[in-house]
């Protein structure tokens, strides 16, 4: 009896492991909404592309929803920010995911920081510190020149998987090539230099790297711990003295210690962008660097 | 003669497993001498660009040396790691296995006098008392490795160092490779029974287990040596579906007799569904078979028989962010025992059947870094059967508890909580009003939670 119960088990995993799928398109799962904006720049019509992380939702904090883990099941290629981002739940997503495609060391197994160079790396870390990130910081979205080289990247990759159509990748690459100047001009000639933000999290050093302007200081002290009073002090003494253009905020921070440091410096608040989507005008990478952009240079 | 066929199903099952991984580690050998060979390639002209950066600066500290003319220099040199590091596991030390350890220690406090906590046991379903101590206590320092070991397999060990010693608590093999939906688990391991049964004790939402599970499985649960596997069809929602081969050694469910060699077996379902963008329901049956030869269920006694456990799985949760979310969990499971059991001192034999069940409801709420939690365990809600010889004992009340917790998470690696017992499951007429208080800290690079 028992045995009969297990024989069939494994006769109907066997049938339905084989039953593959068939469909033309690339199956592409992005973690977050940028990565799976420019797959889709790349990929257009040849990729069909799942985002886990929704737009609104802190990419630090997700659950390996089960939800989740069946999207992963049916790539061909999962791609991840990396540089420790998704630690706390994309290697429980990967493996649950049962696909042998998108394991770590397979071609379908793509991680995006593999194109960039990371900054902000401490040369010793503790959690002392907070949840920091021992890799550098993970939030090089902001850079253009980051993003086209993983732009780069996926069209080598994805022509790779999928040969046949490898001039399509690589014409989608020079078209997305082409825009990133045009925007790039653009965004240059908004003069951001000089400039001086507190932050809430370590968000914006790339784009401040890049546009030559200064982050004065986060809120957040230790990433991931809620400030302190005493942190929120100390951002107040060095508003008071650097005198920042304003204070930039997200979608997911806390708004309490955010208005509290407002009202104590008469700052104003900037609601910016922390990834593709997350608020309106930023459909695509492009646009949602635009709005960035514009947000600080009017500030 | 079942000996014999155990023996050609395992064997046969063996055969499945080979068949698939023949192909695929053949297939990947030449891959992985090319990635070695490109990584070999990558690593050369990291090494020559290091050197020629170190180059660089030491003529840069000889001009400067002899600009200043001081040889009191310090040069900070940045250090660079070895490995371009990142990937999945984002390890540094590029084969180390990911390690963590996690301290879970507690304050025990009850209106119980310390020989009547030892005799704090379930009539009917255990004989064995409560664990703590009145005061401090250490439940474990648990260590926990993994790292993938190739491209095939990765692997977990869960290691929790007690006052008593060393304990192998989980070690197995997860395959990476097996065709898509595919996954088998092979060593010791928390069943994938129920809901509660694999979870970790340091992701509890209680300091202690569910009643139920304390009466029907033990306090540790089913964790086993054997072969899991599991498959997850190409659904447009999560269903999971697996199978287990147990070598049977849960002292409650199957005990002692080895000479069987695998002799517990189970099956389980899981799906789950999205409502709205924030909600997620998980439900599932479970169900373990197996035979039985325990010394657990009454003093100098003997059972030998069989036993069937069922359960039923139920957990939504609901979590608008990192800083809000609510949960309601619960589980229903129902045991069979039928056998003969014999008194050691009389030699006597009698037939044995019980068919008992058991419950809990636990909700969670947290906002912020705070949760607040409540839970009911009952025993016997709908089956009590308890026949020696075709005649009914009866153990009294049926035990139930009602629990009430608050926690506070400084950080995601710490957790302070505290935790009050309403306990009548004894059925002495008693209460036992206890007392947590848990601290539990994480340092290391903890694997990431599933759900």
């Amino acid at each position: 009896m028992k045995w009969k119960i297990i024989k069939t088990f494994i006769c109907v995993f066997c049938a339905m492991a084989f039953a593959g799928n068939l469909s033309a398109e690339i199956n592409v799962v992005a973690t977050l909404p940028w990565i799976g904006d420019i797959a889709k720049q790349i990929g257009k019509e040849k990729v069909s592309v799942t985002t886990l992380v929704k737009t609104g939702q802190d990419p630090h904090y997700v659950e390996a929803k089960p939800g989740l883990i069946i999207a992963a099941r049916k790539a061909d290629i999962i791609m991840y920010n990396g540089l420790d981002l998704e630690i706390g739940y994309l290697p429980v997503i990967i493996e649950s995911s049962k696909n042998p495609n998108i394991q770590p060391g397979k071609i379908g197994n793509f991680d995006c920081s593999k194109f960039v160079s990371p900054i902000e790396k401490p040369s010793s870390v503790d959690r002392s510190m907070g949840d920091i990130h021992p890799l550098g910081n993970p939030h090089y979205h902001f850079s253009p020149a980051s993003i086209l080289a993983v732009a780069k990247g996926m069209a080598d990759t994805l022509a790779e998987i999928d040969p046949t159509n490898k001039s399509h990748y690589q014409k989608n690459y020079q078209l997305f090539y082409e825009k990133w100047q045009e925007k790039m001009a653009q965004w240059k000639s908004k003069n951001l230099v000089g400039k001086k933000f507190i932050a809430y999290h370590t968000l914006f050093s790339y784009l401040a790297n890049e546009f030559g302007f200064q982050i004065a200081g986060c809120i957040e002290a230790k990433p991931g711990i809620p400030p302190s009073s005493g942190d929120i002090k100390k951002i107040i003494d060095t508003a008071n003295r650097v005198k920042p253009n304003a204070i930039l905020f997200n979608v997911y921070s806390p708004k309490k210690p955010v208005e509290f440091i407002a009202n104590k410096t008469g700052l104003k608040t900037i609601l910016v962008p922390h990834d593709v989507g997350s608020l309106p005008q930023t459909d695509d990478w492009f646009s949602f660097m635009d709005k960035v952009i514009s947000l600080l240079s009017e500030a | 003669m079942k000996q014999k066929s155990f023996f050609k199903e395992t064997l046969w099952l063996l055969l499945i497993i080979f068949t698939f991984s023949t192909r695929l580690f053949s297939q990947d050998i030449n891959e992985r001498i090319k990635l070695l060979e490109e990584k070999l390639k990558a690593q050369e002209s990291l090494i020559q660009q290091q050197q020629s950066t170190i180059k660089l600066l030491q003529e840069e500290l000889e001009l400067i040396k002899k600009q200043s003319g001081q040889e009191k220099i310090v040069a900070k040199v940045e250090e660079k790691p070895a490995y371009k590091s990142g990937g999945l596991f984002g390890a540094t030390s590029a084969y180390n296995p990911n390690i963590s350890l996690i301290l879970d220690t507690f304050l025990y406090s009850t209106n119980l006098k310390e020989d009547e906590l030892e005799s704090w046991n379930i009539p009917g379903f255990i004989k064995e008392g409560l664990e703590h101590k009145k005061g401090m206590n250490i439940h474990a320092a648990e260590l926990y490795f993994f790292a993938p070991v190739d491209p095939f397999f990765n692997l977990y060990a869960t290691i929790p160092v007690t006052e008593e010693g060393v304990e192998l608590e989980e070690a197995y093999l997860v395959t990476t490779f097996l065709p898509a939906g595919i996954q088998a688990k092979i060593g010791k391991f928390k069943s994938g029974f129920g809901r509660h049964n694999s979870q970790h004790a340091h992701l509890w939402k209680f300091v202690d287990e569910p009643l139920v599970y304390r009466a029907l499985t033990g306090h540790e649960g089913i964790n086993e040596k054997g072969i899991q596997l599991t498959f997850l069809p190409d659904f447009p929602f999560y269903a999971q579906l697996g199978i287990e081969a147990l070598q049977g050694e849960n002292e409650i469910l199957f005990g002692l007799d080895r000479s069987k060699g695998l002799h517990a077996f189970g099956a389980f379902a899981k799906a789950s569904f999205d409502i709205g963008d924030y909600g997620t329901i998980l439900l599932g049956p479970s169900v373990m078979i197996g035979d039985t030869k325990t010394e657990s269920i009454e003093e100098n006694s003997i059972f030998t028989g069989d036993t069937t456990l069922a359960a039923f799985e139920f957990t939504y949760k609901w979590k608008p962010s990192r800083w809000k979310s609510f949960t309601l969990q619960s589980e229903y499971m129902w045991r069979k025992q039928k056998g003969k059991i014999q008194d050691t001192s009389t030699s006597t034999i009698n037939n044995l059947k019980r068919i008992q069940d058991g419950l809990y409801l636990q909700t969670i709420y947290q906002t912020g870094r705070w949760g607040f939690g409540a839970r009911y365990d009952l025993l016997e809600p709908l089956n009590d059967k308890y026949n020696l010889d075709g005649v009914q004992t009866s153990f009294g009340d049926k035990p139930w508890r009602a629990s009430a917790m608050v926690e506070f998470n400084p950080s995601e690696f710490s957790k302070i909580r505290l935790q009050y017992n309403y306990d009548k499951s004894s059925r002495t007429g008693k209460t036992n009003n206890e007392v947590y208080l848990q601290f539990i800290g994480g340092v290391g690079a903890h694997a990431a939670h599933s759900f």
